[in-house]
């Protein structure tokens, strides 16, 4: 077998190799989209999507995501400048457990934050500060926790790829610590920064899993685009769901979009 | 005045171990010293980027050893500049200024001087990703410069310019400390560009500071074996004989090498002149037969990437230096004849105090 991957062949039979595998994929996204384009029958789709259902899913789904992002980002920006500049005992420890939310399901998540919320802790914050079970702010919540370990994971590859000695600079240039970092490291980030956001925010919208689970799906209610995705595939009502589904494919593709033009360069998650 | 006392640092792969050294007001002092030798660090220190647990530093009379570097009042120019990309020219200069509160007058004031004293008023408004080396150079010294410090500190500020553009601006930098006179600590592995910059000069190696002193004491009297292995001895010859030819030149004769010098002065004594400042060839070069002598390989050592070769011209044995992979091409054995080039401008000249030898003064 290595043999035959010797030499000129061997490049190109690998060359062949990895190319076929990326057009295989790129062909089965491109056969789901379009089997979802000859479901859908257009008049029902325009109607599903301007029902006021639909509308209201909209609505709270990017009010929600923005808000979460928000919360997000400010927490994220310390925590990814400290792993990445900071040094303490413990880092790597810290730093594998940031990335747990990441690789858990966002339904345990979600089940973690319920029973938090069943201690008489919880329960005193649910009953007297804010409500977070079955609410709102639950859903708020829910995508905070899902997606800040993204923001982080994201914004500390940013600082690392900026070096010290600008802050340094800074500093001889009469700035203390924290106005350099505000004055100068802040600024290199800016590309990183915003496309951290966007693919934080897109993350949020489509948070399904923490989200139903902390905040329930209630229509009306609680009803973010998935939650209304799974609530119309729960009542058979298919072709309102296929409506959620390009509205999210389409609120994606905008976001990478965006986020490729402003930075120009992969991330690597 | 500077005063670094007991010095020693560790972070990891470099470190600093008893550093001793005082650099006065106004004084160019280089620190000269091989790729990984703490030199950076060093400056690092004084520019208060790094926590110092052993050792102290001073500045005039004040104890500057754990101040925060936005309080050392010190100008920084760290290796390959480090320019905000996100910021013009102009707005890198007035970067210190603005954080000072300075009035919008006096800001505009510092950048039109601190321009024209660099001399880049044109390249004001340009982006700084589209400057040149030496452009990003000047940029970098005028911010550096901007909240007038008293100390510069220059980490190997020539390094990443191609050969023409660093020769203009090592003059280009000392003409800058003439004029405003500012303590100046720069490091640099290049020993040409340390012997002709410095008014002093130490040698760092490993983390020790292993000689102190003016260029001349250490290029000619190395301390001890580390500096010389680093600098190389050079070529000294006693001169039995020296003519004045007139015209800024001077004839001496050397244990029977006849070499002419531009020297317009007293009577010469002994010359000098390092081992890779003698070019070899196997053929006779072309032109005038001044300075060129024929001889004989009689030792080759190798050390590092360059090749250390003795060769007999006459009584004389004359040590000269070259790349190894020169060396290589042009099949250097012992024993095989070769033609000996010295750069004129190199030679360095040591007046006769007395004067015993035959010469003639130029008129």
């Amino acid at each position: 077998m290595s043999r035959l991957l010797k030499g000129v062949g061997g490049d190109r039979a690998f060359k062949g190799a990895t190319i076929s595998a990326l057009v295989l994929l790129a062909i089965f996204f491109i056969g789901i989209i379009v089997s979802m384009l000859a479901y859908t029958d257009w008049d029902t789709f325009i109607s599903a999507l301007l029902s006021e259902e639909i509308l209201f899913a909209i609505r709270l789904s990017l009010i929600t995501a923005t808000i979460a992002t928000v919360i997000a980002i400010l927490i994220a920006i310390p925590v990814a400048y400290a792993i990445s500049y900071a040094k303490f005992p413990g880092k790597d420890l810290v730093d594998s457990l940031l990335d747990l939310p990441i690789v858990i399901s966002p339904v345990a998540l979600g089940a973690v934050l319920l029973v938090f919320f069943s201690t008489p802790l919880g329960n005193s914050i649910d009953d007297n500060i804010m409500k977070f079970v079955f609410a709102v702010p639950g859903i708020i919540l829910a995508q905070v926790v899902v997606v800040s370990a993204l923001a982080i994971r994201l914004l500390k590859s940013t600082f690392d790829s900026i070096d010290p000695r600008y802050e340094q600079v800074g500093r001889t240039l009469g700035l203390s610590k924290a106005r350099a970092f505000i004055k100068v490291t802040l600024p290199l980030a800016k590309d990183g920064l915003i496309a951290a956001t966007i693919l934080t925010w897109a993350r949020a919208v489509g948070e399904f899993g923490a989200t139903v689970t902390l905040a329930g799906a209630t229509a009306m209610k609680t009803e973010t685009l998935p939650v209304a995705i799974f609530l119309n595939l729960a009542s058979a009502d298919v072709e309102k769901a296929i409506a959620v589904i390009f509205l999210l494919v389409i609120i994606s593709v905008i976001a990478l979009f965006i986020m490729r033009k402003i930075t120009k360069r992969r991330y690597q998650i | 005045m500077i005063e670094v006392k007991d010095l020693s640092i560790d972070l990891g792969e470099f470190h600093l171990k008893d550093i001793n050294l005082s650099i006065g007001d106004g004084e160019y002092f280089v620190i000269l010293g091989p790729t990984g030798a703490g030199k950076t660090v060093l400056l690092e220190c004084i520019a208060g980027l790094h926590k110092i647990k052993q050792g102290e530093i001073w500045v005039n009379g004040d104890d500057i050893t754990h101040l925060p570097p936005e309080e050392r009042k010190i100008g920084y120019v760290p290796q390959d500049y480090v320019l905000f990309p996100f910021l013009r020219v102009a707005d890198n200069i007035t970067f210190g200024l603005k954080e000072a509160k300075y009035t919008k007058t006096e800001i505009k004031e510092r950048v039109n001087t601190l321009a024209s004293l660099m001399a880049i008023t044109h390249l004001i408004n340009r982006d700084t990703r589209s400057l040149s080396g030496g452009e990003k150079q000047r940029v970098a010294l005028a911010r550096a410069l901007a909240l007038s410090p008293k100390i510069l500190l220059l980490d190997e500020p020539l390094g990443a310019l191609d050969l023409q553009s660093a020769k203009y601006l090592r003059l280009e930098l000392k003409r800058i400390h003439d004029e405003l006179g500012i303590t100046t600590i720069h490091i640099t592995h290049d020993q040409t560009e340390a012997e002709e910059i410095a008014d002093r000069l130490g040698v760092l190696n490993m983390g020790g500071l292993e000689q102190v002193g003016m260029p001349d004491e250490v290029f000619f009297y190395p301390g001890n074996e580390a500096v010389s292995d680093f600098i190389g001895s050079p070529n000294i010859l006693e001169c039995d004989y020296c003519n004045s030819l007139g015209q800024g030149l001077m004839e001496v004769d050397c244990g029977g090498l006849r070499i002419v010098i531009p020297h317009d002065g007293n009577s010469i004594e002994r010359i000098s002149l390092f081992p890779r400042d003698i070019y070899i060839s196997n053929t006779q070069p072309p032109g005038p037969h001044m300075n060129r002598f024929k001889g004989v390989i009689t030792e080759i050592k190798t050390s590092g990437t360059t090749e250390r070769l003795s060769v007999k011209v006459g009584d004389k044995t004359l040590q000269t230096e070259i790349p190894r992979d020169i060396s290589e091409d042009m099949d250097l054995i012992v024993g095989k004849e070769v033609f000996l080039i010295l750069k004129l401008k190199r030679i360095k000249v040591y007046e006769c105090k007395c004067n015993h030898n035959e010469s003639k003064k130029p008129s």
